[in-house]
């Protein structure tokens, strides 16, 4: 595997999230995280309990632009908790799972299918922790909904554009 | 013995992932309770200064509404200044002013960065405001820049008083709109108008007596509760916010050292 690759890509797209989406003021609740592509398309088969640990501290980097301290890491270690167990229920084809996850690796049915569980799962999580409360659950639902939405197609997008 | 070694290894995944979750949730209370850490906030060094670039970089686009806010701000200033002669004192009250590097309106938890910290006297707990009216309450200070919870935020509670009457509600944020908060706990035999002004009420050490904070937009009081909901429109505008003032206090240490003892 690719680290340096991995490495830089995540350098890119951690500079687009505070640079730009972070930025963005849509229709009042759209806070996508694409940071979480970097952890969604990393390779399956590094051991799953470094994954958990490069999730977590992506999580804390995350936290530490939005002063939301540990919100992001518990969010980003479950996901790379649910991501092999993920894979191995929706991808087949176990052949080619030893490079990274990606379009060219799964296909688009299976990349649809993990990417849309896998956001929703993140979005929804960080979204429900850091609001903490019922009260606001109907934001909260609006936050994920829209916000997901953007965040899977940028992920989508990304993989149509560069593994076409 | 070996049995437990072999479930411990068979569940190794399970187990990390349970220490993780817990040390983030762990991370999670403490942050809420204790937000002392500017390394893992906005008031770090390194994430405000990139801040401070890219607002630097949008605020080229709006020099003219700057300089207008400027320009209402130095009036405020000189009024403050005469004041605060004839009155011989202004109760102890310092006023810093910073400048606004990053800010949320859209959370539910929003927050501000501003380019004043530690080494400018800046103290956690201390007041914010601008020209309009109250801001917000420092909340983490680091060297240089401090993290600060604004009223639009749904941790935020503040201590506000009826203009015309003196009495007391506590003001809270829904989490819908930046440009409204409500007022609280305040009790149905209140006679509560529309455009009614809403001010702080001095009870705690944040903010002095009198800083403006509101106005009532609407007012319901449901057949058998016993207390208003109230909407107060807010006279911060979050949306635009670039500069602020930190209100300090001559006794804010003395303040700062009791809250320790009680947290």
């Amino acid at each position: 595997m690719d680290w340096s690759k991995q490495i830089i890509r995540y350098i890119i797209v951690m500079a687009l999230q505070v640079l730009l989406f972070d930025q963005l003021q849509l229709w009042g609740a759209c806070h996508p995280y694409v940071y979480v592509l970097c952890l969604l398309m990393m390779p399956i088969t590094i051991p799953a309990s470094v994954q958990m640990l490069i999730g977590a501290a992506a999580g804390i980097v995350m936290d530490i632009f939005c002063n939301s301290l540990g919100v992001h890491m518990a969010a980003c270690i479950l996901v790379m908790f649910i991501r092999p167990y993920l894979i191995g229920a929706i991808v087949s084809d176990k052949d080619r799972l030893n490079e990274q996850i990606s379009l060219r690796s799964i296909g688009m049915e299976a990349l649809l299918k993990y990417v849309i569980i896998l956001v929703l799962v993140h979005h929804l999580t960080v979204f429900t922790i850091a609001a903490w409360s019922w009260s606001h659950m109907g934001f909260v639902l609006l936050e994920t909904a829209v916000s997901s939405l953007l965040t899977i197609l940028i992920i989508i997008g990304y993989n149509a554009f560069i593994y076409k | 013995m070996q049995n437990l070694l072999k479930i411990l290894l068979r569940y190794s995944n399970f187990l990390v992932f349970i220490a993780l979750e817990v040390a983030a949730f762990l991370l999670i209370g403490f942050n809420n309770v204790y937000p002392r850490s500017s390394l893992l906030s906005t008031a770090n060094d390194a994430v405000a200064w990139q801040h401070k670039q890219l607002s630097e970089m949008k605020g080229y686009f709006s020099l003219r509404s700057q300089n207008e806010q400027l320009a209402a701000e130095n009036a405020r200033l000189r009024n403050e200044i005469s004041a605060m002669d004839s009155a011989e004192n202004g109760g102890g009250i310092t006023y810093r002013s910073a400048k606004v590097v990053q800010m949320t309106t859209d959370h539910l938890h929003n927050f501000l960065t501003i380019d004043r910290g530690s080494k400018d006297g800046i103290l956690r707990g201390q007041g914010v405001r601008n020209e309009d009216g109250v801001v917000g309450i420092v909340r983490t200070v680091g060297t240089n820049y401090s993290v600060v919870l604004p009223i639009i935020n749904t941790q935020t509670n503040l201590s506000c008083r009826f203009a015309k009457n003196d009495y007391i509600g506590t003001l809270q944020w829904d989490g819908r709109d930046s440009r409204f908060a409500m007022l609280t706990d305040v009790a149905a035999h209140m006679v509560v108008n529309t455009g009614d002004t809403i001010i702080t009420s001095g009870l705690s050490p944040v903010f002095p007596e009198g800083i403006p904070v509101g106005i009532v937009e609407n007012s319901t009081l449901k057949e058998g509760d016993s207390y208003y909901t109230i909407r107060v429109r807010l006279h911060t505008n979050f949306k635009r916010l670039k500069y602020v003032e930190v209100v300090g206090n001559t006794h804010q240490q003395e303040m700062e050292e009791l809250q320790d003892g009680l947290e």
